[in-house]
């Protein structure tokens, strides 16, 4: 048994799948490339695949990480260009390593995502946006509440910002650096903090035509931050 | 191309739909082909996508240089809601170009409740719908599939309907076309419809007059010029094993309905079922080798990552070396954690067996459809399955360890009494007593699915006035009644679908009134319950002045001319009525497969013949 490690991309050619879509293309294309995969006993075989963190749809990423459990350890150069020459437009490998001894899961592993969001303007003047996140930072708490199919919570979000957001005013839009963490009992959404910061403290942006692109996912610890495959 | 908006990706479900990618998926560049085409089954993503023949055409096509071929399929409400906003005309996938600037669009026209979504996307793709209102700018409409054969009731808005297989008839189709581009487009729109309806199997309804008679029936159906042929033929691949076929299909990121290989094992079903559409247009049975199958699998397999393979047929149990290529395939294919499928059982223990040996997991329960309760109904229907078939085949899958059976059938069939239907009841209850009887205690779970008989064009009950709404649903509280045992699941079909339905299955031109006022009234996607508008339809008939039970709940004579007697799927109007006498004194007509030939006339009309391994081994 080996575990293979990959750092993958979602692009911006599949920014609309969701997450259990990105996990077939990705277990696909795995069959494609005939990689030694291992799978589950029982009646029902599945492959032994597992991600890092859920993407969801409408976001594209530059740093997505898989572990493949392998029957064999194959070259590790020659596995990334079989899985290379068979992935769909939007998936690309950027980093892959065997995994050594008994390592934790990914999903267990993984507390820290940073994301760019550009958002279009609504307004003119750059003083109320810079206002506006400069609330939203000084903040002590904020308090939001998400909604979804099995009711409402109250959550809130100030517990999971690692850092200030900081922002870059472009032309007609505006970019914001999140960085979010991912702990046991949740996290947020870097959808919800937008949604706060239009609702609570006015950030005039076209919310509807957000985008969002995940640029990391990190273990962070005791200030030092590493990707998955760096460790 | 289009350049579609975030906010409206981000506010529909399933946005994956509309923005392609797909593994498998082929971008051409336009300024590099001759022709480019538009290929379509009118009907959201998941369902468009799951059709094999647009697959196959999808290959073919693209295979040539001089052709690119994408797909485009009808947007959910939600989607056409934004699109008609923003302004945004219906485009393809691949390139994002507008549908309208493609030369061709084909529409794969699977079931007449789809028609309403071909108007819609016309009319979305900014194309005008009739045929007579569209210049040589506009790309050329094309039909294909089942309902071409009747296609009457939207021949106004399709330039031309292709019947039967499209594999070899799509290039000619091409070829003209790119010919006719080539020269300047010659003599215009008229120029290329009459080189069309040149072609066999091509129906250009536009060069035909239909006149009526005083009672409101089809007197005649008659070419208006030289260049359309007096009855257009299907067209059939004499063997399949020398076509090309889907082995590179596309992989899509959504589930769809089939999320697996298709692997068509043979084409044409001829157990002769007097309800079948399927069975007589798809005549003669034609399978393909074994050792092709195979092959086919292995390279699908290595080029999709598709873990499922489905054995697709119209009966797959019938195909002659099953036991075999089941084996095979799952010798050869185990290693990859492939696993093999059968869509359809027949209903016997042979079935069973095999059922058995590719279904590792007890997942789902077994479905059957014996289609009648009673065994006068199925001789009537020439459903080649007796009691003890049915008894068998249940004691085998109950043996097998199975315990949940889902049972098909159809009420208003031709004859059909009260005591007919109750069949139904009967076997439903016969099937739980044989589990008891079997494993010595309760435990099985039946669900009885019982649609509505919707007579179809080409088939022996052509001629049969389909039961009133009230009829059927008289018939499923009959059924209901009886059926009060909590193991026992009932389900049935909107009586009122399945007669608008019947009416548009053997409609005629004038239908198409119908459609564009029920179109403008709101009526799409007509297939799915929940927007099926019955009162939009029945508006648009009275607004028109045309009579739906005219159509549907009608007997017509043997000597009626019907409004599709003009296209011939090669069975003959004789041996139909013949069938059609048999079926009414409870005669079996046998398989032509294996037994003798029933004169149907499509082989020595067509000049094939039927292939079956078994039967030359
Ligand atoms: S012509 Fe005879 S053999 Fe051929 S399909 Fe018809 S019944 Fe069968």
């Amino acid at each position: 048994m080996a575990k293979l490690r990959l750092e993958i991309t979602k692009g911006e050619e599949i920014r609309y799948i969701s997450h259990l879509d990105y996990a077939s293309a990705m277990e696909r294309a795995i069959i494609r490339a005939k990689l030694p995969v291992a799978y589950s006993e029982g009646f029902n075989p599945h492959m032994k695949l597992s991600f890092a963190s859920a993407l969801a749809v409408g976001v594209t990423s530059q740093a997505e990480y898989i572990d493949i459990e392998c029957k064999e350890e194959i070259d590790i150069n020659q596995a990334v260009e079989r899985l290379k020459a068979v992935l769909p437009m939007g998936i690309r490998i950027k980093g892959a390593a065997y995994m050594q001894g008994n390592v934790s899961a990914l999903m267990a592993i993984v507390n820290l995502a940073t994301y760019e969001i550009t958002v279009p303007l609504l307004a003119e003047d750059i003083g109320i946006i810079e206002d506006s996140i400069r609330w939203f930072n000084n903040a002590e708490s904020v308090l939001y509440t998400r909604e979804s199919p099995k009711g409402k919570k109250e959550m809130e979000i100030k517990q999971y910002m690692a850092k200030p957001i900081a922002i870059t005013v472009l032309e007609k839009a505006v970019r914001l650096i999140l960085e979010i963490r991912i702990t046991p009992t949740g996290s947020i959404k870097p959808g919800e903090v937008l949604g706060a910061l239009v609702a609570m403290f006015d950030l005039p942006i076209d919310i509807d035509n957000l985008l969002i692109h995940r640029t990391g996912l990190y273990i962070s610890n005791a200030g030092r931050q590493v990707s998955p495959v760096e460790l | 191309m289009i350049n579609l908006d975030p906010a409206m990706l981000n506010r529909v479900i399933k946005p994956a739909r509309y923005t392609g990618n797909e593994w498998n998926s082929i971008k051409k560049d336009h300024d590099k082909v001759a022709v480019t085409v538009a290929l379509s089954l009118p009907d959201v993503y998941e369902v468009g996508m799951s059709n094999l023949g647009l697959k196959i055409l999808y290959q073919i096509l693209n295979n040539r240089v001089d052709t690119a071929a994408e797909r485009v399929y009808a947007p959910w409400v939600d989607m056409e809601a934004e699109m008609r906003e923003r302004n945004i005309p219906l485009y393809t996938l691949e390139s994002l170009k507008p549908v309208k600037e493609f030369d061709i669009v084909g529409f794969s026209l699977q079931y007449e409740m789809s028609y309403s979504n071909v108007l819609n996307m016309l009319d979305l793709a900014g194309i005008p719908l009739f045929t007579a209102e569209r210049d040589e700018h506009m790309p050329i409409i094309i039909g294909g599939g089942p309902c071409t054969f009747n296609a009457e009731p939207v021949a106004d808005f399709f330039d031309c309907l292709v019947l039967g297989e499209g594999e070899e008839v799509m290039e000619d189709i091409i070829a003209a076309v790119s010919s006719w581009k080539k020269a300047g487009k010659i003599n215009g729109r008229s120029g290329i419809l009459r080189s069309l309806a040149q072609i066999g199997g091509v129906y250009v309804p536009s060069l035909y007059d239909v006149t009526y008679h005083e009672d409101g029936t089809v007197a005649k159906v008659l070419p208006n010029c030289p260049e359309a042929p007096l009855v257009v033929t299907k067209r059939v691949v004499k063997d399949l094993n020398t076509v090309e076929y889907a082995t590179r299909p596309i992989v899509p990121f959504l589930d769809i309905v089939h999320d697996r290989i298709m692997l068509e094992l043979f084409r044409g079903c001829t157990r002769g079922c007097r309800f079948c559409q399927a069975g007589v247009l798809y005549r003669p049975v034609r399978e393909r080798r074994p050792e092709l199958l195979l092959k086919m699998a292995k390279e699908m397999v290595d080029s999709t990552g598709y873990n499922e393979i489905s054995l697709t047929s119209l009966s797959s149990a019938d195909y002659s070396c099953l036991p075999d290529l089941v084996d095979s395939l799952m010798g050869e294919l185990k290693e990859q954690g492939v696993s093999v499928s059968l869509p359809s059982l027949r209903i016997d223990s042979f079935s069973i067996d095999l059922a058995q040996k590719v279904q590792q997991v007890r997942k789902s329960g077994l479905t059957f459809a014996p289609e009648a309760g009673s065994q006068r109904m199925r001789d009537v229907i020439n459903k080649g399955v007796t009691q003890k078939n049915l008894e068998d085949a249940v004691s085998a899958a109950f043996q097998a360890g199975w315990s949940t059976v889902k049972l098909y059938f159809m009420m208003g069939l031709p004859t059909e009494t009260d005591e007919d239907v109750l069949g139904i009841a009967d076997l439903a209850y016969k099937v739980l007593d044989l589990y008891k009887e079997i494993k010595g205690r309760k435990g099985a779970k039946v669900t009885v699915s019982v649609s509505c008989f919707v007579p179809k064009p080409h088939t022996p009950f052509q001629w049969f006035g389909q039961d009133l709404a009230s009829e059927f649903e008289r018939k499923q509280q009959l059924l209901k009644a009886r059926l009060r045992d909590r193991n026992i699941t009932f389900n049935w079909h909107d009586a009122r679908t399945s007669f608008l339905e019947g009416a548009f299955a053997r409609g005629d031109r004038r239908l198409g009134q119908v459609l564009l006022k029920a179109w403008q009234n709101g009526a799409r996607f007509d297939g799915w319950s929940e927007y099926f508008k019955y009162d939009v339809w029945m508006d648009a008939f009275n607004t028109c002045e045309i009579d739906p039970y005219f159509y549907a709940t009608r007997h017509r004579d043997f000597d009626e001319v019907m409004p599709w007697d003009h296209l011939s799927s090669g069975a003959s109007k004789s041996f139909l009525q013949r069938e059609y006498e048999q079926a009414v004194t409870e005669e079996l007509t046998c398989d032509c497969r294996r037994e003798h030939c029933s004169a149907c006339g499509v082989c020595p009309g067509l000049g094939v013949e039927v292939l079956d391994w078994g039967s030359r081994a």
